[in-house]
């Protein structure tokens, strides 16, 4: 017999004893009948990754852990759906195990956190899918400071002048008369021609929007002396100096300083002087017109901020309208700086404001 | 000689007893009684049971209870592997009891079952499992497909890509490896 044929004759024999299991083996004890009496034990020997399976199960029972108990039989048996699931991922669905135990609580958790993932993922879809651009109609008004650039150069800007008829005493106390941006004739207290030819209305050379207190008699609102006269200066006025304004250095102009304006030296930011800054600044609020027509821009305003830290002199220069400049006047007019600074003393300084009216 | 007389001379009773205390003490040392005594108590329950897996649910739930009593055991002198086939038989009479079969006369043939002439097959067998492991990969493979999973040598041949002659060969050399390493055990 050669070898060929005692490898088929083995393998017919234990087919034989494979399809009946409880059928009796040939007693007589050859080598050939011993090799089937071993297939035949070999038939009850453990699956292969039982005994490894078990072992992991008792080690995490001494871990303190609980496994599922549920048997091979229950995983098997489950339904022609999940035999299919089981063939894609055997470890997962227990049919084999692939070095750790199958737990249900890992698979349920496993897929509460995925459902929670999905979950998110899904609302965040829903929730940009479902939002509608809104248009908010709240004003919204930036405000932004700027140094006012002197055209020439950063000279102070001169305010002041000063007059008088030579007399003995000094001007007296009154308030200034008229801005204009010429003068005709220049403020007299006492007139020597009460009942002049071609009358003509005293002005000063000022910036003709100021608004000024109107009283009945003028003079030089910084003296303290309240009998009638036009000063010691010359050139007619008002005041100790030459020139035809009142008060100041002299010149045809109003207040401190020297030559036309008022109110003294106004300066720019820059070249020593420090620009101010603002510690109340209430925002101005929208006309109703301009929020209703959903108006928006910028008007900028000339300002003065004085060694006081209040604003004056207020100058729209780029005016938006539909009542934005007056809103913007308004409230900047409430305004209070902390000062610019010269050589360590609060000075005027001059400067844009910029209004920015904005809808959202 | 009883049946736990012929366990005795199977095992090293010292080296058991120092193991199980030591199990007793840290339990993580159990891996190492599981480890010697797992054939023995599958080839135990496989006997007795109808199909695969009642036989590893039974063997499971021996290994459960060993680990869960093995603080109660008190060493007597008699082998680990007696104390794990008394629960064993245990965990079968519980078993045909909730089946409905006869109890009483169930473990009076387990009773019976377990002589000397029991105690010695399911060394055999517990040995056998053992060479299997041994066997060259190929032949392991073989032996486990064609017997444990009683997969036909045509199934086989296309697993591995050999022909069905270079299994059948494979079959062959196994069982002969493992009958001539039985003989030299059993001498």
């Amino acid at each position: 017999m050669s070898n060929t044929s005692v490898y088929d004759e083995l393998d017919q024999a234990i087919d034989q004893m494979l399809a009946e299991p409880g059928a009796a083996l040939p007693t007589e004890r050859t080598s050939f009948n011993e090799l089937v009496q071993l297939a035949q034990e070999l038939r009850d020997m453990p699956p292969e990754n039982f005994k490894n399976r078990l072992q992991l199960e008792l080690e995490w029972e001494i871990a303190g852990r609980t496994v599922s108990n549920e048997s091979e039989d229950a995983r098997q048996n489950v339904g022609a759906a999940s035999s299919a699931s089981a063939n894609v991922l055997p470890s997962l669905f227990g049919k084999s195990w692939a070095g750790y135990p199958v737990r249900r609580i890992n698979f349920a958790l496993s897929l509460a956190v995925h459902g929670i993932m999905a979950f998110l993922a899904g609302a965040g879809f829903l929730m940009v899918k479902s939002y509608t651009p809104r248009i908010d109609t709240r004003p919204v008004v930036t405000v932004r400071l700027e140094p006012y650039i002197v055209p020439a150069g950063s000279h102070p800007s001169n305010g002041g002048g000063s007059g008088g008829a030579a007399e003995r005493l000094r001007a007296s106390r009154g308030v200034a008369p008229p801005a204009a941006q010429e003068q005709l004739t220049p403020p007299i207290i006492l007139r020597n021609n009460s009942q002049p030819r071609l009358a003509a209305v005293t002005t000063v050379i000022a910036p003709p929007d100021l608004s000024l207190p109107r009283m009945r008699e003028i003079g030089d609102p910084l003296s303290v002396l309240a009998a009638p006269s036009n000063g010691a200066g010359v050139g007619g006025g008002i005041g100790g100096k030459a020139g035809g304004g009142v008060g100041g250095d002299g010149g045809p102009g109003r207040g401190p300083g020297s030559g036309g304006g008022c109110c003294g030296n106004v300066y720019s930011p820059g070249d020593g002087i420090s620009i101010p800054r603002a510690i109340y600044s209430p925002e101005p609020e929208f006309s109703e017109e301009a929020r209703r027509s959903k108006y928006q821009g910028e008007v900028t305003l000339l300002a003065t901020i004085g060694a006081d830290g209040r604003t004056r002199d207020l100058l729209v220069v780029r005016s938006l309208g539909m009542g934005l400049d007056e809103k913007a006047v308004e409230a900047v007019r409430t305004w209070r700086f902390e000062p610019g600074m010269k050589d360590g003393r609060p000075v005027a300084v001059q400067m844009n404001i910029i209004v920015n009216f904005h809808l959202f | 000689m009883n049946a736990v007389a012929n366990l005795a001379n199977l095992t090293s009773l010292d080296d058991e007893r120092l193991l199980i205390q030591a199990a007793q003490k840290d339990p993580s040392r159990f891996s190492e009684l599981y480890e010697g005594n797992f054939n023995r108590v599958y080839a135990f329950v496989a006997r007795r049971v109808k199909d695969r897996e009642e036989a590893q649910d039974v063997t499971a739930e021996v290994f459960h209870q060993a680990l869960r009593n093995l603080g109660r055991f008190q060493w007597r002198g008699v082998p680990f592997a007696a104390w794990l086939l008394r629960i064993a038989a245990n965990a079968l009479a519980d078993r045909w009891q909730r089946a409905g079969r006869e109890v009483s006369a169930d473990s009076a043939e387990l009773e019976a079952e377990s002589g000397p002439a029991d105690v010695i097959e399911i060394e055999r067998r517990a040995m056998l499992f053992q060479l299997v492991d041994r066997l060259p990969s190929d032949q392991r493979l073989v032996v486990v497909r064609r017997f444990v999973e009683q997969k036909s040598i045509r199934e086989i041949a296309t697993e591995l890509g050999r022909t069905e002659g270079a299994v059948k060969q494979l079959q062959f050399r196994a069982l002969e490896t493992l009958r001539k390493k039985m003989r030299k055990s059993d001498e």
